[in-house]
């Protein structure tokens, strides 16, 4: 077991710059999520980390050592990948001992039936089905131990593809997009199972995915990356309640965030033509969009912040989130509504929309957040 | 052919209306399969008892007595043996050949795309002409071969008895030469084939996963001959056992070649008298039908025999399924 | 690059091995047959102006002629005139050896006709492979009837037989109906590809259900909808068979040389190099590279325009 750490890691492709200087530090025993969408490096990340692919400039760093220029082989990481990449002519026992094989016995050992009667190969075999029954034990693929991968499910494939990663003890493990090709039932299963596991072995888990919710259900830490760069590094809570940047505040929570013009005359901020109280902390910038979550909207009868129309309802059973336009130019926002308040929102009727001040979030032109400016609790009240 | 509208709702007997129409769609090509390809079988099978030949009105049955002649005379033991080297030669040297191409092609990226295209210029070339320019090639005295083989003379290549003896007494004739005539005839069948063996294994290699490699690296595989054993010989079980049944079945055909350099009498001493020439020359230019017909059924045998080897491994040993 | 230099080397000297024979043959359809005996002048040869001593001794002047030409030489004698005419006639036979190599190999034997008959031959075997193929394979892949499996078994069993092998059998068929010596025994014993049947009927597998159901809906018959559906997508593995069988047949010299004897204007190209050869007197090296590589060339050119698709077709036998 042991901490990683990445430094201005850089990777081109050609043209095109696929990590722009990327720095990241993971601790022993941390459960880190490199999540982004499709594109973003998080998978070209990961490869460097394993050795798979070489960084234009940057170090990596497990444990004590630098392995920059260490091959993939030597680096001991163990990596689950998306396909499971699953030997398809080995049996399940057999894929799982791959591992320890190839790293406990001499080539000469491994040679079929000259091997078997080289010193020390007997108890050597010995050692590596104790390992891999114990490994199968944890999974709970014992029964499957006899197959070809051919004849498995998917997720049963995916268990042996985890069973090959913690049959031996490396530095950290690394996986990617382990769940993608799970069905939706499982793949919530599985991710529990993931979670519990990295609690038992209490090991250094990387784990690329596109999904947000794996990332936020599983992490101790959200690593939230866009265009080569990791935007923000935070605990799940930080990354959802306090995001650095819009970008992530978009990417993370779904329904997603609603985004709001901001209009500004002098030191007048107004929403909808209606102002804003607001106070400001330090120096001032020019504050231009305000996000604002679904469960911060509220429905109210009594001076609402802003008005619009009911045009399209999704009821999920124990919540209700409803789409209002706002205006005819088509910027709708959507509400998370309970249950109860069913009865307020008809097709097509028009409804008042109130905030909860304290959550709104305020991003500057760029999409950075401004912890500067402060909406005040109260709302002004509505000018006729 | 019936021409019927499967767009009528109302028809009474949809299913079996479907299956005449896919009779008579099938009926074609039935019918030509039996014609040609089972009935010659059949014929083949009946006449390799006979004596007959073409323009006799009749035949007398000989009972096994061609297949006894099959398996006691000299010529058709030499047949034997000529078939069974080409066979043995040229199977292993052109898989093992392809496979090594293959390897190293693949392993080269896109600038060997070049040697690809090269090394299957014999499999598109017509084969006889390619044998004839193999013929001049070797030609004793004006042959490239020898000329080249000549040029090292004087060299330290003289310490090799080869080029000490072609030195003093002359390079061999090749084609004339009784101990390497079956020899040339192998080189060239493994010339002309081993490219298109490269070619299945390529297209092997590149259905093997990449992150197969990329696991085997993780697992600790660090040399190019773990990985070999590990990811790409398995992965490339059912393209070797197809590539060896093609090429022994083609193997088993040899024939332009040696029509083209020994028109008469396959080779000197008979010692490339192949099963095809053999079919060829009892059969058709002799006019011994029931010899040739009796060959003719021990190629069948020899040739499905194979193929059902092929089919049998595929579906039983490198099934991964 | 620098660590791969032996894997260079190790194919570069393949390739050259490879290349001989086709490096000879196209040299040697350049040289005179002067230079092909010692073995000099390079790759395209010196192209120095030869003298074809045929054409010469068909021309050699006899006395009408010295006669007759009397005129236009005033005040020779009769040997003079002979040299004058002699020098003539050499001047009107002499040529590049590359020009004489590929002119004797067109005059010398039909070679139009040969190549003509190749392309006759392996198109009619393709056309008609296709139409024989393309609805049993639809048949067998997309309808259901009873004895389909049979069937199935059938043209996998049939995969077996190699037409080659049953060569014999169906020479005799042939020769019974009196058909040696024609365009038919070239032809027939091709037009059912086993192999065919079993490709399509794999490449239609995969052909989505709808597609058949959205044109019956549209009102098509069955047979509508093989060749105005189903063709069209079976396109590219068409093509891929079309080379497949195309290859095969230009190439096939054991076929004709069985069921084509002596009949000249039925020679494909393989048979009519085989028959120069034959008549060559060993010095006409020249012209008879010179027919190879015309014979070949084709193919060839194809193949190096259109290689992947070449490749493609050619190993299309390795899907099986």
């Amino acid at each position: 077991m042991a901490g990683l750490e990445v430094t201005s890691l850089t990777k081109q492709f050609g043209e095109t710059r696929v990590l722009k200087g990327v720095t990241l530090g993971i601790a022993d025993g941390e459960f880190v999520s490199l999540v982004g969408p499709s594109g973003c490096g998080k998978s070209t990340l990961l490869r460097i980390i394993a050795g798979l692919e070489t960084a234009n400039s940057g170090t990596v760093t497990i444990g004590k050592a630098e392995v920059t220029n260490t091959r993939a082989a030597d680096r001991n990481l163990s990596m689950v990948f998306q396909s499971y990449a699953l030997y398809p002519h080995l049996t399940v026992a057999q894929n799982i001992a791959v591992p320890l094989r190839m790293r406990e016995m001499t080539s000469l050992q491994r040679v079929p039936v000259i091997g078997g009667v080289m010193p020390g190969a007997r108890r050597q075999k010995h050692s590596i089905a104790q390992s891999v029954a114990r490994a199968a034990d944890m999974l709970e693929i014992g029964p499957l131990l006899g197959r070809k991968p051919g004849q498995l499910s998917g997720g049963q494939r995916q268990r042996v593809a985890l069973g090959r990663a913690l049959v031996r003890d490396p530095a950290a493990f690394l996986l990617d997009e382990p769940l993608s090709n799970l069905d939706a039932k499982l793949r919530v299963q599985t991710r529990t199972e993931i979670a519990e596991l990295h609690r038992k072995l209490g090991a250094t888990f990387v784990y690329v995915t596109h999904d947000q919710v794996e990332a936020m259900t599983m992490s101790d830490r959200i690593a939230v990356m866009m265009d080569g760069e990791i935007l923000q590094c935070a605990t799940p809570e930080i990354i959802y309640e306090d995001p650095d940047d819009i970008r992530v505040a978009e990417f993370i929570g779904s329904p997603k965030i609603n985004i709001l013009p901001i209009e500004q005359s002098g030191a007048e901020l107004s929403l909808f033509g209606r102002p804003l109280k607001w106070r400001e902390i330090g120096e001032s910038t020019r504050a231009m969009q305000m996000g604002l979550r679904p469960e911060a909207l509220r429905l109210t009868q009594s001076a609402p912040h802003f008005k619009g129309r009911v045009a399209h309802i999704e009821n999920l059973g124990a919540e209700i989130f409803a789409q209002i336009a706002l205006n005819d130019e088509g910027l709708r926002v959507t509400l998370r509504a309970s249950p109860a308040e069913r009865p307020l929102i008809e097709l097509g009727a028009e409804v008042g929309l109130g905030f909860d001040a304290a959550a709104a979030l305020i991003f500057d032109a760029d999409g950075k957040r401004m912890r500067k400016i402060e909406i005040i609790a109260g709302l002004t009240p509505e000018v006729a | 052919m019936a021409v019927l509208d499967m767009g009528v709702a109302a028809h009474p007997k949809p299913i079996n209306h479907e299956a005449r129409t896919a009779w008579g769609l099938a009926a074609p090509a039935l019918a030509l399969m039996f014609l040609i390809l089972l009935v010659p079988v059949i014929i083949a099978g009946v006449l390799s008892f006979t004596n007959y030949s073409l323009g006799n009105s009749g035949f007398d049955w000989v009972g096994t007595q061609n297949y006894e002649r099959l398996f006691t005379r000299s010529t058709y033991e030499k047949m034997f043996i000529a078939t069974f080297i080409y066979v043995v030669t040229v199977v292993p040297i052109s898989v093992g050949l392809g496979l090594g191409a293959a390897l190293l092609v693949h392993s080269l990226g896109r600038i060997s795309d070049i040697y690809k295209t090269i090394y299957f210029l014999p499999v598109m070339a017509t084969l006889l002409a390619m044998a004839i320019a193999w013929e001049f090639m070797l030609h004793p005295t004006i042959g490239m071969v020898n000329r080249t083989l000549a040029m090292a003379c004087g060299s330290w290549f003289d310490v090799i008895p080869f080029f000490a003896n072609g030195c003093n007494d002359g390079f061999p004739l090749w084609l004339g030469d009784r101990d390497y005539a079956i020899w040339v005839v192998c080189f060239i069948g493994v010339w002309q084939g081993f490219g298109f063996n490269m070619v299945l294994f390529l297209s092997g290699l590149t259905s093997v996963h990449r992150e197969l490699y990329h696991a085997a690296e993780m697992d600790g595989a660090r040399s190019g001959w773990d990985r070999f054993w590990l990811v790409t010989w398995p992965a490339l079980g059912p393209t070797t056992v197809f590539v060896v049944t093609i090429s022994c079945i083609r193997a088993f055909q040899v024939f332009d070649t040696i029509e083209a350099f020994w028109p008469q009498g396959g080779g000197p001493n008979k010692s490339v008298y192949v099963m095809m020439f053999a079919i060829f020359e009892k059969g058709v230019q002799q006019n011994l039908i029931g010899m040739g017909s009796a060959i003719t059924v021990l190629f069948l045998i020899f040739v499905m025999f194979l193929t059902l080897i092929q089919r049998w491994l595929v579906e039983r040993k490198v099934h991964y399924g | 690059m620098t660590r791969e230099w032996w894997k260079h080397l190790v194919l570069i000297l393949g390739a050259l091995i490879v290349l001989a024979p086709f490096y000879m043959m196209l040299s040697y359809s350049f040289k005179s047959p002067g230079e092909i005996d010692r073995g000099e002048g390079g790759f395209f040869g010196r192209q120095d102006i030869m003298i074809d001593p045929r054409c010469v001794a068909l021309r050699q002047p006899d006395r009408a002629d010295i006669e007759a030409a009397r005129s236009r030489f005033p005040g020779q004698d009769d040997a003079g005139v002979q040299a004058e005419l002699q020098a003539e006639t050499e001047a009107a036979c002499s040529m590049r050896p590359v020009v004489f190599n590929y002119t004797k190999a067109f005059t010398e034997a039909p070679l139009m006709r040969y190549l003509l008959n190749g392309v006759i031959v392996t198109v009619s075997i393709f056309l008609i492979q296709v139409v024989v193929a393309l609805p049993a394979a639809y048949a067998l892949a997309k309808l259901k009837f009873w004895g389909r499996e049979a069937v199935f078994g059938l043209v996998l069993f049939c995969l077996l037989i190699p037409v080659h092998a049953i060569a014999l059998p169906l020479y005799i068929l042939l020769a019974k109906l009196g058909l040696t010596n024609t365009y038919a025994a070239l032809v027939v014993p091709w037009t059912i590809s086993v192999f065919g049947i079993f490709l399509m009927r794999q490449f239609f597998m995969t052909v989505p259900d709808d597609l058949i159901d959205a044109a019956r809906m549209d009102g098509m018959s069955e047979f509508a909808v093989v060749w105005r559906v189903m063709l069209p997508t079976a396109i590219p593995a068409l093509l891929a068979f079309a080379i497949f069988s195309i290859v095969a047949h230009w190439n096939d010299y054991f076929w004709p040389r069985i069921v084509v004897t002596g009949n000249r204007d039925l020679f494909t190209p393989p048979l009519g190099l085989r028959e120069f050869k034959g008549d060559g007197d060993g010095s006409f090296f020249g012209p008879m590279m010179a027919t190879a590589t015309v014979i070949v060339t084709p193919l060839i050119v194809a193949f190096l325009i259109a290689q992947r698709r070449f490749i493609e077709g050619i190993t299309l036998s390795g899907m099986k």
